[in-house]
Parts: C-alpha cells; sequence; structure tokens
C-alpha cells in the first residue's frame, strides 16, 4: 500500500485518520512498537503505549475512554483496541481492579442518567418546542421549569419544617406561651361573625380575607408554641425563622449554582455579540431540526441575523463619519429621550403610590366595590407594566440606537420598572403600618405600629402578596383567552390586509421572562408572611406552563429576530438575583425595623445573626465577581498569546522560505 | 463482524457501547431504525451497505442541508459514495449524541464543512457553507457584497496564521467559544 505524500496546495483527498497513525487502508495493521517508523510518514504517530501511562498516572480513564473520544470509524477503534489488547503482557492486578472499576463507574452512571432522563419533567415538550420555535423560546420554558422545580423544593422545606409540625401540635392541644404585652395590642380576631353569604367566600378566596385569614395560609395562624414534650421539644417560632433564612440561601445557592456554567462561557467568549460572525456560521445551525418548515425557518432566521449584523457594522462605519454637529443633536436627543422615559416611570411609581394609599384608607368596604379597592394597587402595576414600555419602545425609535443596544435599553428599563414598582407599593404599605415612620405618635403609640387598622401587620402583607400572585396569574389568562385566541382567529378567517398586516402574534420572550423573574420576586418578598406562597406560585408556575405552551404552538408565529439562549439564560438568572435581593431587603428589614404584632409576634429577640448573615452573603458575591474578573482577563491575555504565536509562525515560514 | 439478522448479539452490543457514545436504548433504537430502511433481501446479509438516497429518507436527515455532506463523511464505502454500513450509522449517531465530547463534535463539524475534502475551509468552502446556511434559492442568499464583506470578516476572525484558510485547530479554537454548538450539534432518533 502506498501513501499519498502531502504536497502543499494539493487537491488530494485529506485522509483524516493519518493524523492518528492509522493507514485507512485495513491490511496495513501492524504493531507499532515505540518511535521506530517503517513508513514515510511524517506525521505523529498514535501512541499505543500511552495509556497505559495514563493510567498509572491518572487511574481514571483506561483506553476505551480514549477510543470513543477518538474520529475514526469503528472498525478501526475496534482494530486499535484489538491491538492494545494483545499488547498488555503484565497487568498488575491493580491497575486491572482499577480498569473494571471505572468501567463499572461508568455503566452505573450511564444507567443513573438514563434513569433520572425517566424523572425529568416536560423533556419531550422542551425538545419539541426546541425544534419548531427555537432556542430562544426553549430558554424561556427551561427557566420556567427551573422556577417550578425551585418552588416546589421550597414548599417542601417550608412544610416539612413548619407546616407539618404546626398540624400536629395544635391537633395534639400544645400548651401556648404567655406572652406579654398591652391589653389593646392583643385584639385580633379575624373570623367572621354571624351569617356569611355565600359570595363572599368566593371575595374571600380572591382576597385572602375572611376564612382565609386565620388560616394556615398565612402568619397570623402560627401560635407562639413552644411545645415541649417528655422527650422532645420544637420551638416553632424559632423554626419559621430559621426556614424563612435557609429559604432565601437555598433559592440563592440554586441560581448561582444554575448561573455557573453559563457565567464561564459568558466570560470565556467575551467578545460582543455583534460581529462574531465566524461564531455564527460555524455554529447556529440546529441539527435537531425537523420538517422542511423548520428548516427554511431557520434557514430565514440566519441569513437575518447576518444581514442585521453586516448592517449594525455599515451603520457604526457611518456613525464614526458623522460630523460634529449631527453628533451633537443626536445625543442631546438621546438624553432629552431618557429623562422622558423615567419621567414616565416616576409617573407611573406615583400613581402606584396613589392607588396603594386608597385603597388601604377604602379596605373596609364590601362586595364587588370592596373587591375592586382591594385589587387596585396590582391593577394599576399591570397597567403600568403594560404601558410604559409601549411608550419605552416608541421612545427607542426615536433614540436610534444599533438594534442590539436598543433591546438591552429597553430590557433594563421594563426591568426597573416592574421591580421597583413592587417595591414602591410596599414602601406604601410600610408607611401606612408605621405611621408614616414616625412610631411614636397618633395611632402608633400604643403598639409601636398602626394596630387600629392592622391588628395583625404581617398577615396584611401577606393578604398584599397573595392578591399580586393570584391577579397576575388570572390577568396571563384573561390575555390569552381575550387576546390571543381571538387575534388568531381574525388573522385566519379574515384575509384582509389589516389582518395581514396585524398577523399572529409573535412569543415575545423577554416581556415573557420578565412576567415569571416579578412573580417570583412577589412570592420571595411574601414567603416570610404567607408560607403557603411557594405552594400557590408552584401550581401557578405549572399550569402557566400548560397554558403558554397550548398558545404558543395554536396561536404564535414563530419569531424572525432570533435570541441568543445562552446568553439571555444567564440575563433572566441575573435578573432573578435582583428580585431574590428585593425580597431579601423586605425580610430582613420587616424583622429587624418593624415591631412585631404583640398578638402574632413570633420573634422576640432572635434576629441579630440576620445583619452577619447577609453580610456573607454580599462576601461571598464579591468573591464570584472578583473571580470572574481574572478568568476573563487571562482568556485575553492566553488569546493575545496565540494571536503572537501564529505571527512568529508566519514569520519564520517566510523568513525560511527566502 | 457486523450484524446481521434483526437482534443485535449482546457482546455486540456492549462492544458498542464502549466504542462510541451511544447508550443501550439509543443503539437498540438505530438498529431498529435501520433495519426499516433494508429490504427483505438485505436484511440477511451481513454488513450491508444502505445507499444514500435510502438513508436521506430518514426524517432526521432529509431537510438538513447538510445531509448529503453528512452521509459523506461517515462513509466508509470505497466508492464514496455515500452509503452507510450500520457502523458508519452508528458513527453518525454517537458523533451527534448527548454525550459526545466537543473535541469530537467539532472535529465532525469541520469535516463536514470541507466540501472539497482538502483539510482546510477556504474561500470556497465558506461560500458553501453560507449558502446551505442561508437557503439555496436567488432570494434567500446573500448579496455578492454581502458575501464579500461576509467571508472576510470570517477570515479576519477565525484565521489566526492567516494563510487565507481556516485549518481544524483555528476551527476548534472557534467552537470552544460557543456555548451553544454542543447542544445544537445534535441529532436525536
Amino acid at each position: 500500500m502506498s501513501i499519498e505524500p502531502q504536497r502543499p496546495g494539493s487537491r488530494e483527498v485529506h485522509d483524516y485518520t493519518e493524523e492518528y497513525g492509522y493507514h485507512s487502508d485495513q491490511q496495513s495493521l501492524r504493531l507499532r512498537r515505540g518511535p521506530s517508523r517503517v513508513s514515510n510518514q511524517n506525521q505523529p504517530q498514535f501512541d499505543w503505549s500511552s495509556p497505559h501511562e495514563e493510567e498509572d498516572e491518572e487511574g481514571s480513564s483506561g483506553p476505551p475512554r480514549d477510543l470513543r473520544a477518538t474520529p475514526l470509524p469503528i472498525a478501526l477503534k475496534r482494530a486499535i483496541r484489538q491491538v492494545q489488547q494483545m499488547q498488555v503482557p503484565v497487568v498488575s492486578s491493580r491497575d486491572s481492579w482499577k480498569r473494571k472499576k471505572a468501567k463499572s463507574l461508568r455503566k452505573l452512571k450511564d444507567s443513573g442518567m438514563g434513569f433520572l432522563s425517566f424523572f425529568s419533567l416536560w423533556s419531550k415538550t422542551l425538545q419539541k418546542i426546541g425544534g419548531n420555535f427555537g432556542g430562544g423560546v426553549q430558554s424561556y420554558f427551561l427557566f420556567l421549569r427551573f422556577l417550578v422545580v425551585l418552588n416546589f423544593v421550597s414548599f417542601l422545606l417550608i412544610a416539612g419544617f413548619v407546616l407539618v409540625p404546626s398540624i400536629v401540635f395544635r391537633s395534639v392541644g400544645a400548651a401556648l406561651v404567655n406572652s406579654t404585652g398591652q391589653g389593646a395590642c392583643l385584639v385580633y380576631d379575624p373570623n367572621p361573625e354571624g351569617l356569611v353569604v355565600f359570595y363572599n367566600y368566593f371575595l374571600d378566596l380572591l382576597s385572602g380575607t375572611g376564612f382565609m385569614e386565620y388560616s394556615y395560609l398565612f402568619y397570623g395562624y402560627y401560635n407562639n408554641t413552644m411545645v415541649e414534650d417528655k422527650n422532645i421539644s420544637y420551638n416553632i417560632p424559632l423554626a419559621y425563622l430559621f426556614t424563612a433564612v435557609f429559604y432565601f440561601v437555598f433559592c440563592l445557592i440554586c441560581i448561582i449554582a444554575r448561573m455557573g456554567t453559563a457565567a464561564r462561557v459568558v466570560v470565556a467568549t467575551g467578545s460582543s455579540t455583534v460581529g462574531d460572525y465566524s461564531m455564527i456560521v460555524f455554529t447556529s445551525w440546529d441539527y435537531g431540526c425537523l420538517g422542511d418548515r423548520a428548516t427554511k425557518l431557520k434557514q430565514k432566521n440566519i441569513h437575518y441575523r447576518l444581514q442585521v449584523d453586516l448592517e449594525e457594522e455599515s451603520i457604526k462605519k457611518r456613525a464614526a463619519a458623522l460630523t460634529l454637529s449631527q453628533k451633537i443633536v443626536l445625543y442631546s436627543l438621546r438624553v432629552f429621550m431618557c429623562f422622558v422615559s423615567f419621567g414616565l416611570i416616576i409617573a407611573a411609581f406615583y400613581g402606584i403610590f396613589a392607588a396603594t394609599e386608597f385603597s388601604q384608607v377604602k379596605s373596609g368596604q364590601e362586595g364587588i366595590l370592596g373587591l375592586f379597592f382591594e385589587y387596585l394597587p396590582s391593577i394599576v402595576i399591570t397597567a403600568g407594566n403594560f404601558v410604559v414600555p409601549l411608550l419605552c419602545d416608541q421612545i427607542a425609535l426615536i433614540e436610534r440606537y444599533s438594534p442590539s443596544t436598543t433591546v438591552i435599553v429597553a430590557l433594563l428599563r421594563a426591568v426597573f420598572l416592574r421591580l421597583v414598582s413592587l417595591g414602591v407599593l410596599l414602601f406604601t404599605l410600610w408607611r401606612q403600618i408605621t405611621c408614616e415612620g414616625a412610631e411614636n405618635t397618633g395611632e402608633c403609640k400604643l403598639c409601636q405600629y398602626n394596630h387600629l387598622l392592622y391588628p395583625c401587620w404581617e398577615t396584611r402583607v401577606g393578604q398584599e402578596m397573595y392578591k399580586l400572585t393570584l391577579f397576575d396569574f388570572l390577568i396571563n389568562i384573561a390575555v390569552l383567552v381575550l387576546v390571543e385566541f381571538p387575534r388568531r382567529m381574525v388573522v385566519d378567517n379574515w384575509s384582509n390586509k389589516l389582518a395581514q398586516w396585524v398577523g399572529r402574534q409573535e412569543f415575545v420572550v423577554p416581556a415573557n421572562v420578565l412576567g415569571l423573574v416579578y412573580g417570583q420576586t412577589v412570592v420571595w418578598t411574601g414567603a416570610l408572611f404567607c408560607p403557603l406562597l411557594p405552594l400557590i406560585n408552584t401550581l401557578k408556575f405549572i399550569l402557566l406552563f400548560y397554558f403558554k405552551k397550548i398558545t404558543l404552538f395554536h396561536n404564535c408565529r414563530p419569531a424572525l429576530k432570533t435570541f441568543r439562549s445562552t446568553t439571555s439564560t444567564f440575563f433572566f438568572l441575573v435578573v432573578l438575583l435582583f428580585g431574590l435581593g428585593l425580597g431579601t431587603v423586605v425580610m430582613i428589614y420587616s424583622l429587624s425595623e418593624i415591631r412585631p404584632s404583640m398578638r402574632v409576634s413570633l420573634f422576640i429577640g432572635s434576629q441579630s445573626f440576620s445583619i452577619p448573615l447577609f453580610a456573607l452573603s454580599c462576601v461571598v458575591m464579591c468573591y464570584f465577581v472578583a473571580l470572574a474578573s481574572v478568568y476573563g482577563k487571562s482568556v485575553a491575555l492566553l488569546r493575545n498569546q496565540i494571536k503572537l504565536e501564529g505571527r512568529d509562525k508566519q514569520f519564520l515560514t517566510a523568513g525560511a522560505s527566502s | 463482524m457486523g450484524t446481521t439478522a434483526s437482534q443485535l448479539g449482546k457482546d455486540m452490543l456492549s462492544e458498542y457501547q464502549e466504542l462510541t457514545f451511544l447508550t443501550k436504548q439509543e443503539i437498540l433504537l438505530a438498529h431498529k431504525r435501520f433495519t426499516e430502511l433494508l429490504t427483505k433481501d438485505e436484511k440477511d446479509l451481513p454488513n450491508t451497505r444502505v445507499p444514500m438516497e435510502r438513508i436521506l429518507t430518514l426524517p432526521e436527515l432529509k431537510s438538513n442541508p447538510f445531509r448529503k455532506r453528512i452521509c459523506n463523511v461517515f462513509s466508509t464505502s470505497e466508492y464514496k459514495d455515500g452509503g452507510l454500513t450500520f457502523e458508519d450509522f452508528l458513527d453518525l449517531l454517537s458523533a451527534f449524541s448527548d454525550s459526545a465530547t466537543l473535541e469530537i463534535k467539532s472535529h465532525y463539524a469541520f469535516r463536514i464543512f470541507d466540501f472539497d475534502d482538502d483539510g482546510t475551509l477556504d474561500c470556497r468552502d465558506l461560500e458553501k457553507l453560507v449558502n446551505c446556511l442561508t437557503g439555496e434559492t436567488d432570494d434567500t442568499r446573500l448579496t455578492p457584497e454581502e458575501m464579500r464583506q461576509l467571508i472576510n470578516n470570517i477570515l479576519e476572525e477565525s484565521d489566526i496564521d492567516k494563510d487565507g484558510t481556516v485549518n481544524l485547530s483555528e476551527f476548534q479554537h472557534v467552537i470552544s467559544r460557543s456555548p451553544d454548538f454542543v447542544s445544537s450539534f445534535k441529532i436525536v432518533l
């Protein structure tokens, strides 16, 4: 057999098997020992002896691992393995034991993965979504699944440590510890008296009052019990506190763990999303695309993306060539528009503030009107979250940023609006509870909080969060039923120009993700006061998954503009961390600053360690941020080094040929 | 040394598990799908090579723009006609499986994109690659100026030693920066 010599610039077919020291002609198989070469090959040979050395050093992976990772056909790999097995004269029992152990470990791992994938929730559905609608939409549903699991595990935590002991001890009839305090501050009887009309139950269900208020749902129900039986003593208040704190820490760890891989990759890529043409061309094809329609769609996506990037590049070149006066006009326009958008956001905040005050004042009303007043803050928040981003989009058109910057700016504004509007609601509640901060005046003089309006302020805050969660869910369903389905009916059945221009709904990922983050933040803020809220949220998110899936497949057309799935997942998790931070701040502030309501107080003097805990988590975060920046710098250094090596090689070859 | 009748032997199965990245269920499913492609006579013969046209009727490959290149790369046929035996088919699925390493995937991706099989990606290969990605019809292609600009940008970004082509290690360097590649270079039956 002969080998064609590799002539430079030759059009001969490149034999990839040569690089692995194996001729594609099977008859040439010979036992090769050491460096002695018979053929005139000048490429490094596959080192037969290396697996044994590696095994002595590492003691983990045997030859099968190396073989799997060799890009050769199966027949060649089999031949190599046979040669290796023939070449093994003396193998110490320790080596063979290690190899056997590695093999059985891998078999165990494979069967374990198979077992786990059986349990993986909704994996077939997610695959279908990804194949039909792309990675961006799939990342939303993956995020939703993560939140479902997080909420469910949190609920199990709370149930195990607080709910179940409470139920057990309450049914056993454990004795109450005498609580000290002023007489008037102890009055708390939310049970409705007399005959209750039937539809009141429904109203109570929606607003968390009446029969729902004095139940396991809210803080007020958990007695200040300390059970001491013959052998066991269980301090429920302490358990409640520890569970709440541990819940936050657990969520933080989960989110950071999930950010781990995504963060590493984002740091390693380093370069911006625009202009990474080789990345787009080499990596963007999705081989899981099934069917002609999905393929054509993906091709259209890629075409669009390439065109947009090329266009952005030429825009940048043009922008750099602007004259000075044009630049001044553009920048002043942008600054003005920034102020306008801030003005809109502040107007929304003021609206929420006014609505919350009004709602608290009118909180005694009965019937449907009373329900409307109860839900007024939620309504205003939702309206603000809907209207302000629309206006901001119009503003962005005037600002004329490049397309990618526009998306980022819009997202940041929406995040700001959503999370801080929640903060405004909480701020107004706090003002009402503590008589505007002056805790020793007026109605707050007796108990250091407004005990007339709020006999148990913790339950009240829990009720607000409960209402927010429920309302958010109902609005989602309503939009689905009243907007998306009719829109599809109109577009499909009415073939005039207007309908075609409006077109089918597009599944907008950022807006939906922000909705999820908002919902989760509400749950975190309310978890301390409404322990069953994670369970309610789990059910809400599960139902949301199915509803969104239905609307995706029936009503939506796939989006033209693509969305980078891994960097966007990282961004979703960062925004989720902001929400967690807000929840933590609320919890710490309410535990340490506002005096707990006397009747239902569970925490007397056990909140001193929350501040050190918060400081510790800040330190840990700073450490990780520092680590990430160090890695980023070393990646940049190494990349520069590769460039320099390339230039050296060029220089040397140029020098050698001259 | 090959697979014959409708049942896959236990020792063959464990051998395939060791030589590829596929799990037992995946290998059995692949065997089932492969035998569905065989005619009645072919089912009894050992090591039958299924011609490319029949392989391309598989729904997972039918609309893939790289289907012909994939068959050519994994085929061990002497006539370079893209026909696949069962073991070639397993090689294909192993490279496209969930657990295959980045090195394997990037190696095979490079070979798939190397349209003229000369070991490097030059301008012609890149142009064919981009046309596959955007669609072959006239209204889906990029304009010649856009194509020229794009290829220049690609070479500027990835051709580190400035020889006008992208070789395997430069390609693997670009791929290693992509977070989505491993999850998108996947074909699951």
